[in-house]
């Protein structure tokens, strides 16, 4: 937990009053996202995030696995969030596993959409390859490598990071079917589709102090929040999730208006994260060349 | 209660045979148990369903039945720091026939975490400071909306058990299905649903303490979903009152 001060919990409420938080930056600026992708070797897609001092790492593992009875025709993607006690103190032990499911039920209700699949940032029927007998079973894990606030937006970015630097292998699927009535697949690991990243939305949480909200909170501005609203939202401007957090109520047209802020942030989120995952392939595939 | 009867809302649980389920088409479909789109189940709420409790609940919303109970505030665990406002501890289970399959109710890990996120903001914490009060759900029968319904049944069995509340909790989700919204779902629909929402408010603040979405939306139909759970929510509201006054009113004789 953050310790402060009267005097501090008065200075970083006043200054969000004002639009001038303690880092000068005002209520809706973001503090500066540095993208890294292909940061573990192991994995088929990884990526690192780092917001301020905030820094996770999301990485992505592909395997072959068998559908889900129910939905034959899609393959299946799990989401797990580790918080490491390295990151902080508290999450030593089973500290941390609060926060862990937390994040994780809360990630996989934005980016993994409804029951049946619908609204999800992921196309989960891109991941079946024969029809009720296999498909790719997709692992997203994620380490908190130290935490400053704002896991949650760094988390979701980090995910979208490591999707689009994410190669699924092709696979051959032999005409014949062996005796016991799976089929035989070979697994190229020369030739990698890429993942198709354009409907994962991006995160962005607005945290509630005193009568004004902002964005990109560090742990400090989080201690002083009375309630937070997390909404993902993806490029054509759909919410695609939406989970509050603190116990503090909000009157329901508050919570409209937040969508909306959250929906002009988002904006900008996208395009800028967009051009950071770019920059962060691009200068990957430089390093792997040379 | 006013004397024309809203129609979300009757106090009586009457169930229908079991139908098959229909496909959900977007142009014409009946809901399984023949309600309207924006018709809620007959809601029964009982106070006083556990002997042993500072208080405690029973709701049956259609097929979903839950009880809850409360206890304390006592004591905390003495390896609790010290705290000048109250915890609140809660717990979410599911008993093993509570689902088709046995044993399934346990997918619902978070749902403990959820209903503390949802009472919170409604308990005046610092009238009860270095103490726990211990809420604990059981769903006797998963019919769909379970978490809803244990919020709701929740409130009222802190309330049963004199814990000091700005307002009682009301709770109400929608699916959506199509391009149709359907408010309170049973767990067939909620198996198709492409997107739903669950709000948890307290009516007479017009306050939301939780809300979750899932699925994609677009503004306008959040706004609607919106509108529709909070118009539930008031009615719902208005019979949990009604219920603890009966309950009130029935001890004074």
């Amino acid at each position: 937990m953050v310790g402060l001060s009267v005097g501090e919990k008065h200075f970083i409420q006043g200054g969000i009053a004002q639009d001038l938080r303690s880092d000068g930056r005002k209520r809706l600026t973001y503090r500066h996202i540095q993208v890294e992708t292909g940061v573990i070797p192991q994995a088929d897609g990884s990526a690192r995030v780092k917001m301020g001092a905030t820094d996770v790492i999301g990485s992505v593992k592909a395997e072959l696995g068998k559908p889900n009875p129910l939905q034959p025709d899609k393959g299946k993607v799990s989401l797990y969030v580790d918080c490491s006690p390295t990151a902080a103190p508290m999450f030593e032990g089973r500290g941390g596993e609060e926060l862990s499911t937390e994040l994780s039920a809360t990630l996989q209700r934005c980016l993994l959409g409804g029951k049946n699949g619908a609204g999800a940032g992921i196309d989960l029927s891109s991941l079946s390859i024969v029809e009720g007998k296999v498909c790719w079973d997709l692992y997203i894990d994620c380490l908190v490598v130290s935490s400053d606030g704002n896991l949650l937006d760094a988390l979701g970015a980090a995910i979208k990071a490591a999707l689009s630097n994410t190669g699924i292998p092709k696979v051959q699927v032999a005409a014949a079917v062996s005796s016991d009535g799976q089929p035989e697949v070979d697994v190229s690991d020369e030739e990698f589709l890429q993942f198709d990243t354009s409907g994962v939305p991006v995160i962005v949480t607005l945290t509630k102090v005193g009568r004004h909200y902002i964005v990109d909170a560090t742990s400090e501005e989080e201690s002083q929040m009375s309630s937070a609203v997390s909404v993902s939202i993806n490029r054509e401007g759909r919410i695609c999730g939406l989970t509050k957090r603190g116990g503090a109520g909000l009157d329901p047209s508050i919570v409209l208006d937040m969508i909306s802020v959250a929906k002009h942030v988002s904006e900008q989120l996208i395009n800028k994260l967009d051009s950071e995952i770019a920059a962060a392939e691009a200068c990957e595939e430089e390093s792997g060349h040379g | 209660m006013s004397g024309t009867a809203p129609a979300t809302y009757s106090p009586s649980p009457t169930m229908q045979n079991k139908k098959r389920a229909p496909i959900f088409t977007d142009v014409d479909w009946v809901r399984p148990d023949g309600r309207g789109f924006r018709q809620c189940r007959g809601a029964f709420l009982r106070t006083g369903a556990a002997n042993a409790a500072s208080g405690s609940a029973y709701a049956e919303f259609g097929n979903t039945k839950v009880i809850v109970s409360v206890f304390g505030p006592r004591e905390s665990k003495k390896a609790m720091m010290y705290s000048d406002i109250g915890r609140l501890n809660c717990n979410v289970s599911y008993t093993t026939f509570s689902t088709p399959i046995r044993g399934q109710g346990s997918d619902n890990k978070e749902f403990s975490s959820m209903l503390h996120k949802a009472l919170e903001g409604a308990i005046i914490l610092d009238s009860f400071p270095k103490t726990t009060v211990d809420v604990f759900a059981l769903v006797l029968e998963s019919g769909g909306s379970d978490l809803p319904v244990v919020v709701s049944c929740a409130s009222l069995a802190l309330a049963d058990a004199g814990i000091m509340m700005y307002d009682v909790v009301a709770s109400v989700s929608v699916s959506c299905l199509g391009k149709n919204l359907v408010i309170d779902p049973i767990t067939e629909e909620e198996s198709y649903q492409d997107g739903s929402m669950m709000i948890t408010c307290m009516p007479s603040r017009n306050e939301v303490t939780q809300l979750t979405v899932t699925g994609e939306w677009s503004t306008p139909k959040i706004h609607e979903a919106m509108e529709l759970c909070l118009d539930a929510c008031s009615k719902l509201g208005d019979i949990m009152r009604s219920c603890l006054k009966e309950a009130a009113s029935a001890s004074q004789e």
